[in-house]
């Protein structure tokens, strides 16, 4: 059998609660001190017309952002398509436009909040930015949506690997996100330093944001930021499962535990939610340089966009953060495999295997 | 052969305001009966001025009749769960074939209907009572979570949303997962309960028509809006083999584009139309002239019917095959338009018909095309187009074929 063509990923972009479009990568994290961190944003006016800067809501305006920082990335100018990946979509928009009904009873209502809490309005509208009329597809698979949207990508990639797939993932930290959840629990009860979140262990995380885009295809370029050698999802795992889980796709992609140079985990800092991850990390992976990022970003939907694009650019940049070192373990100096192992809520579980690609 | 063999139609299930089953959709549709009128489950201001294609079964009915079991099950997952439920009894699969088969279902606001209605109270955290089982059901992948764990789903589950094609896409990468070997067997539809949030919406849009919706005349003005859901079970080639099933139809051919021209509304030109039906052409290697029946998209906006008339021009030169709009029987189901339109072309393959469009009288003048306007009887058909059009420009078409 022919061997499936290598996935390259050949740009990234990530707008986050830290400084990630300028180029400092993690050098001087940002603290929150309310549980909730939000986007530190760049000038839009770099990135979008005037009109489109008035007309766009807030996480619209990110995600167009992170989008356009991508192609410019990646040197594409057009993708062959485009698929978004989000949790609760545009909830703000979405809420405004509720509120608007219930205040005016129903009528006099204007469609904007309507047409923009869509959750496909960010792929339909950066299809449209860049009159793009190839594939166009948003997933909304909770903490797996970003895995269902890559599931999307690779599978017309190992078809035609010169395609050119442009795939992001977005989420916001909203008022009404935080309230339709605070009563399970999602949250801290105590207010904390977020650089701290891991030397809190109580139920409850931070509540985050961000959006993150990847170009990705199956061929190499000199833009090529890594390969992604493969990622799983997998649902409310026991954590013999997740081992085993684990153990089987490093196997299907020909990696041993001790082969990783670093492993990026998605604990959220909720002592609770944590414990299935936590027995990775105590247990199988303990002895692998271990990386955390939650404390830099909350917890969203879509986290594990930000993880592939801290991971991904470890490898390109072949630099770890410090800020996003948990163990003593030092990482090596060649960093030539990283794994990220995410969870969102205890619930979905997603792996990503990144690789340096051959020179 | 293509890449990873065909896939295969088992089985299907389907709720919408002309019956609760299959059997019921097709009676109603042989019949011409359709489910258009007032408003009376939802609780709306706009129950007699924008009446819609309501299924008139209560929540607690709903319960009933989908078996449902625990709490926070949302009107969107009681639909969802009542296709779904008859959807995998009609492909026959086992407990342990569940266990191993994929789940992806779409939808356009989640559990919108119950946060609506309970919005001051989530909102007030001091609040507690019954309303917290929907807290945060709004969350669209919330609903396909809760189907795959009602019916016992686990390897992989998605859910999708790309407004009013969502169901139509759900259908194409259930198709994509099963030929790339990640799995053998996706159950994928969509569902969608009514919502003051979308009858708002739309009607905020001014794409609302306070009559009963005329798809293709040079009448209409706007579009019903309807609830429901369905879902069909796709199996490999392999497999279907393998278990020597009696597949009810193939699926051969999927197309998915964007027509990059405004975020609510279609090019004059058909672009994204054209493409999305070429491609499931292409895909299917299937000629033009072999389509039998479209299931068009037939919203009964003037700017879709328009748009989409022309794409159908374009692709058939001149010479349309019969086609026809479901949207008058059901209303634009929204995220379930795609499954519940792909089975009720399955049906068009099975019984030899064509159901006919309701309520069209005149052509519109700048396209002169007719659809079928009485039903089709004993006619051979062995490829359906099924469109599916939507916000952010998002267009889909199927290639359903008889076995």
């Amino acid at each position: 059998m022919q061997g499936k063509p290598l996935i390259y990923i050949n740009g990234t972009a990530s707008i986050s609660p830290q400084r990630t479009f300028d180029g400092s990568f993690l050098s001087e994290p940002i603290n929150y001190t309310g549980n909730v961190l939000t986007c530190q944003t760049p000038d839009f006016k770099a990135y979008l017309p005037a009109i489109q800067l008035r007309r766009l809501g807030r996480m619209l305006r990110v995600g167009l952002t992170a989008s356009i920082i991508c192609l410019r990335n990646s040197a594409i100018t057009t993708p062959d398509g485009i698929i978004t990946a989000t949790g609760y979509g545009f909830l703000e928009d979405t809420e405004r436009f509720l509120r608007e009904i219930i205040e005016r009873n129903e009528s006099q209502l204007t469609p904007t909040h309507f047409m923009q809490g869509t959750y496909n309005a960010l792929a339909g509208l950066v299809g449209l930015s860049l009159h793009c009329t190839g594939y166009n597809n948003t997933y909304v698979s909770k903490g797996y949506a970003l895995g269902s949207a890559l599931d999307d990508a690779i599978i017309q990639i190992q078809d035609e690997p010169e395609l050119n797939m442009l795939v992001g993932a977005y989420d916001e930290a909203v008022s009404v996100q935080y309230k339709s959840v605070a009563r399970d629990g999602h949250f801290k009860q105590e207010q904390i330093d977020s650089l701290k979140l891991f030397e809190h262990p109580t139920p409850g995380s931070l509540q985050g944001e961000g959006a993150a885009f990847f170009l990705l295809s199956g061929v190499q370029t000199s833009q090529t930021i890594c390969r992604l050698t493969g990622h799983y999802g997998l649902f409310q795992p026991t954590a013999d499962e997740l081992f085993n889980e684990l153990e089987s796709f490093l196997s299907a992609h020909e990696t041993t535990i001790s082969d990783l140079d670093l492993w990026i985990a998605g604990l959220s800092g909720d002592v609770n939610r944590d414990q299935t991850l936590r027995s990775l990390a105590d247990g199988a992976l303990s002895s692998i340089p271990q990386g955390r990022f939650k404390h830099l970003t909350g917890e969203y939907c879509t986290a594990d966009g930000f993880a592939l694009w801290l991971g991904a650019n470890i490898i390109k940049k072949q630099s770890v953060p410090a800020s996003i070192m948990a163990s003593s373990l030092k990482a090596p100096n060649k960093l030539r495999k990283v794994l990220i192992v995410n969870h969102y809520l205890d619930r979905n579980y997603t792996f990503y295997l990144l690789e340096r690609p051959r020179a | 052969m293509r890449k990873g063999g065909r896939v295969f139609i088992t089985g299907y299930g389907i709720i919408t305001s002309i019956g609760k089953n299959a059997e019921e959709n097709l009676q109603s549709l042989v019949n011409q009966r359709h489910g258009y009128g007032d408003i009376d489950i939802l609780n709306t201001a706009h129950s007699h001025d924008l009446r819609c294609c309501e299924i008139k079964i209560t929540d607690e009915d709903l319960r009933a009749l989908a078996r449902a079991e625990g709490n926070g099950l949302t009107r969107t997952s009681l639909l969802g769960l009542v296709a779904l439920r008859e959807a995998v009894q009609h492909a026959q699969l086992t407990k342990e074939e569940l266990n191993r088969s994929g789940l992806l279902s779409s939808t356009t606001t989640g559990g919108i209907r119950e946060f609506e209605r309970d919005f001051f109270n989530i909102l007030d955290l001091d609040r507690r009572g019954e309303f917290e089982q929907f807290a945060d059901t709004a969350i669209p992948g919330d609903h396909s979570e809760r189907l795959a764990g009602q019916v016992g789903i686990h390897n992989y589950v998605a859910t999708l949303s790309t407004a009013c094609s969502s169901a139509a896409n759900a259908i194409m990468q259930g198709a994509a997962l099963i030929r790339s070997g990640r799995l053998d067997c996706a159950v994928c539809g969509g569902s969608e309960a009514l919502s003051k949030f979308t009858i708002n919406g739309f009607n905020a849009l001014m794409i609302l028509d306070n009559e009963h919706c005329r798809p293709f005349d040079a009448s209409r003005r706007g579009l019903n809006l309807g609830e429901g859901a369905a879902y069909l079970v796709l199996e490999s080639e392999a497999r279907v083999e393998r278990l020597k099933k009696k597949p009810l139809a193939i699926l051969a051919g999927t197309g998915n584009a964007n027509d990059a021209y405004h975020l609510t509304a279609s090019s004059p030109e058909g672009t994204g139309a054209l493409k999305a039906m070429r491609l499931a052409l292409s895909h299917a290697r299937i000629d033009a002239r072999d389509i039998g029946y479209v299931n068009a998209h037939g919203t009964a906006t003037e700017n879709n019917d328009l748009s989409e008339g022309t794409g159908l021009k374009r692709l058939f030169a001149g010479e349309l095959p019969p086609f026809s709009s479901t949207k008058p029987y059901t209303g634009h189901t929204l995220a379930a338009a795609g499954s519940i339109e792909a089975v009720y072309s399955i049906l068009a393959l099975q019984h030899g018909m064509v159901w006919p469009s309701l309520n069209f009288m005149s052509p519109i003048p700048e396209l002169e095309i007719h659809p079928a306007t009485s039903l089709i009887r004993n006619v051979s058909i062995r490829h359906v187009l099924s469109n599916s059009f939507g916000f952010g420009g998002n267009t889909s078409s199927l290639l359903l074929s008889a076995v």
